[in-house]
């Protein structure tokens, strides 16, 4: 975003333009221009290709003990070991799987249950948007970690329930983002005329109300997975996710907690993987949110 | 008015849609709800089992269940805990001022952190300025902040030697002694939360600063410190107080693991060990009540900004 000559609280010139520039043609030059979008796609590539090369860059297994434990990083363990001998950094590699695997999914869930509720109380209007977006009120009407808390309790907790419980506290911001931006193109006269012609209500979504829809649920999925990630590492962190033996960066930093006035590392590690995650899925966000609405840029 | 009463309206219906929530969840558990609410898995004859069902009215159909159990949360009668056998109602009482305190302080000092940094970061106009604070905004969303807690306490423990009194002391007894017990789990909820509110504030405040009427304002001769303070911020107020309150929910659930981290025994506590105890009676109480909380804390907010900006009238 250093637009050079942007008057700062102005809108850039670069605002003026297409609300939405073919993404391919601009990625590389829109990268360029927005340094924070590009360590963004950096570290999500980091994070991604670590977890899709798991086996291969894993120098053990990492559920093995297999040394003493709470080595200090060193040669033979790079990272050290943890409370159980098992090897650091075999285990945040694989780590970086199941976060990875469980906010994708979770966010799937998310996508599926929001997405679709979004966009039909947004077209339909009336009592079927009051009944969806009441229903979303009541899930938001709590702290997402505590909804997420009271319904892993009742699932019980695995990585699968996890993902359940992710995907439903989730699900209500999918449904808002989709249905802000169909309520608005429902109503167009356009919408109306393609209507008169005769076109059918699923044909009408698809080819009119989708690809308004598309962008914005594209930023929401980019952002919604760093949250997803962060709530399976604290629910984990409780005890209430991932279970033993599993590598999740949550559950090895509440193992930390035990031992990391004695290592500290094993408490700095998992922790820097989850924040550099996080980070670079937001960051990611950001940048796509800048590329795709020019008029929400964030300052 | 009208969109007030409309407001509490929904309020008090989100809150019902709440507490069928729960009830459902609970019902959904397996195993018999007789275990369930009173925590006697296999330790009961089938008489025992049948008398204590009748006895509860939980051999009704669940709809009538559902209201009595609401009608009698509404007089203060969440039932009994299983495991300290004492009234949940009791418990919460003890338990509620805690993490008020904390999430009281916590919003104070996200405030008083964050907003003076952000205008001083309006102010300057470099490039890198900006780049930074966007950076460290996001950073602040993506940190989580029960590492920043272990973080601390590393720090406090082998750095600076300290760590607080483990043992919870409240206010009343020794207010000294709780404010060393509270500055830990502050800061570890402030420190992310207070970097959006820079970056909140910095971009809110640009916004404003590029009107007219600021310009107005220092043409008139008022001094720098005026324009931003008095013209400039009260305006530049609405963002802020918006993502001050969406924080608010945030930290309702980081409340939870920083109070099982350090130790107090608040809401956020009890609602954990009401979870490893399968306590459920616990468990339901402090949910709604975290709900009730968050609900309300949604409804101030947007009642405050119609305070901050008489413009805002809801109709």
């Amino acid at each position: 975003m250093s637009d050079p000559g942007a008057v700062a609280g102005l809108p850039s010139i670069l605002d003026v333009g297409p609300a939405a520039p073919p993404a391919g043609l601009h990625l590389g030059r829109a990268l360029r221009r927005t340094p924070a979008a590009l360590i963004g796609v950096v570290a999500v590539g980091v994070v991604v290709l670590v977890a899709l090369l798991a086996p291969v860059l894993a120098p053990y297994d990492a559920v093995a003990q297999i040394a003493q434990p709470l080595l200090r990083p060193g040669p033979g363990y790079l990272l050290g070991t943890d409370e159980f001998g098992r090897d650091e950094l075999s285990r945040l590699i694989a780590g970086a799987r199941v976060s990875l695997y469980v906010g994708g999914l979770a966010v799937l869930i998310a996508l599926a249950l929001g997405g679709p509720s979004g966009v039909l109380a947004g077209y339909h209007g009336g009592w079927v948007d009051d009944v969806t977006m009441r229903i979303m009120d009541v899930l938001l009407s709590l702290p997402a970690l505590v909804l997420a808390i009271a319904i892993t309790s009742v699932l019980g907790p695995s990585l699968t329930n996890v993902m359940i419980a992710i995907g439903i506290v989730y699900a209500p911001t999918f449904a808002r983002v989709a249905r802000g931006p169909t309520l608005a193109v429902a109503r167009v006269p356009y919408i109306e005329a393609a209507r008169a012609v005769g076109a059918s209500s699923p044909t009408i979504v698809r080819r009119h109300v989708l690809p308004n829809v598309a962008a914005p649920i594209l930023v929401q999925t980019t952002v919604s997975l760093s949250t997803a990630i962060l709530t399976e590492a604290a629910l984990s962190f409780l005890g209430l996710g991932t279970q033993p033996p599993t590598a999740s960066w949550g559950l090895m930093l509440s193992a930390a907690r035990q031992y990391m006035r004695l290592d500290p590392w094993i408490a700095v590690l998992p922790g820097s993987a989850i924040a550099l995650t996080v980070l670079g899925f937001n960051l990611l966000g950001d940048g796509l949110r800048d590329l795709l609405d020019p008029q929400l840029r964030s300052r | 008015m009208r969109y007030l009463a409309r407001r509490a309206a929904w309020t008090v219906i989100a809150l019902l849609g709440v507490s069928v929530l729960i009830f459902v969840l609970v019902r959904l558990l397996p195993g018999s709800i007789v275990d369930i609410l009173a925590g006697t898995e296999g330790q009961l004859s089938r008489e025992q089992r049948e008398q204590i069902l009748r006895q509860f009215g939980l051999d009704r159909p669940w709809p009538v269940q559902y209201l009595q159990w609401l009608l009698a949360m509404l007089q203060g009668n969440f039932g009994w805990s299983f495991r300290s056998s004492q009234p949940v109602a009791t418990l919460l009482a003890s338990r509620l001022p805690i993490t008020i305190e904390l999430a009281l302080l916590s919003v104070c000092g996200v405030a008083l952190g964050g907003i003076p940094l952000g205008i001083l970061a309006s102010v300057s106009r470099s490039a890198r300025v900006k780049t930074l604070v966007q950076i460290v905004g996001l950073l602040g969303l993506s940190v989580p902040n029960f590492w920043i807690a272990v973080l601390l306490i590393i720090a406090a423990s082998t750095l600076a030697g300290w760590l607080p009194a483990l043992i919870y002391v409240s206010p009343w007894s020794d207010p000294w002694v709780n404010l060393q017990q509270m500055f830990l789990p502050v800061l570890s909820l402030t420190l992310g939360l207070a970097a959006v509110v820079v970056r909140m504030t910095r971009s809110s405040m640009l916004e404003v600063l590029s009107q007219e009427f600021v310009r107005v304002a220092r043409a008139k001769g008022l001094s720098a410190r005026v324009v931003l303070l008095r013209h400039a911020l009260a305006n530049a107020l609405i963002p802020i107080v918006t993502v001050l309150g969406l924080q608010a929910g945030y930290l309702l659930g980081g409340v939870v693991i920083t109070e099982q981290i350090f130790g107090l025994p608040g809401l956020g506590w009890m609602l954990l060990n009401g979870v490893y105890q399968r306590d459920y009676p616990v468990v339901q109480a402090t949910v709604m009540l975290f709900a009730v909380t968050f609900v309300l804390v949604n409804l101030v907010v947007d009642l405050l900004y119609t305070y901050l900006d008489p413009r805002i009238r809801y109709e």
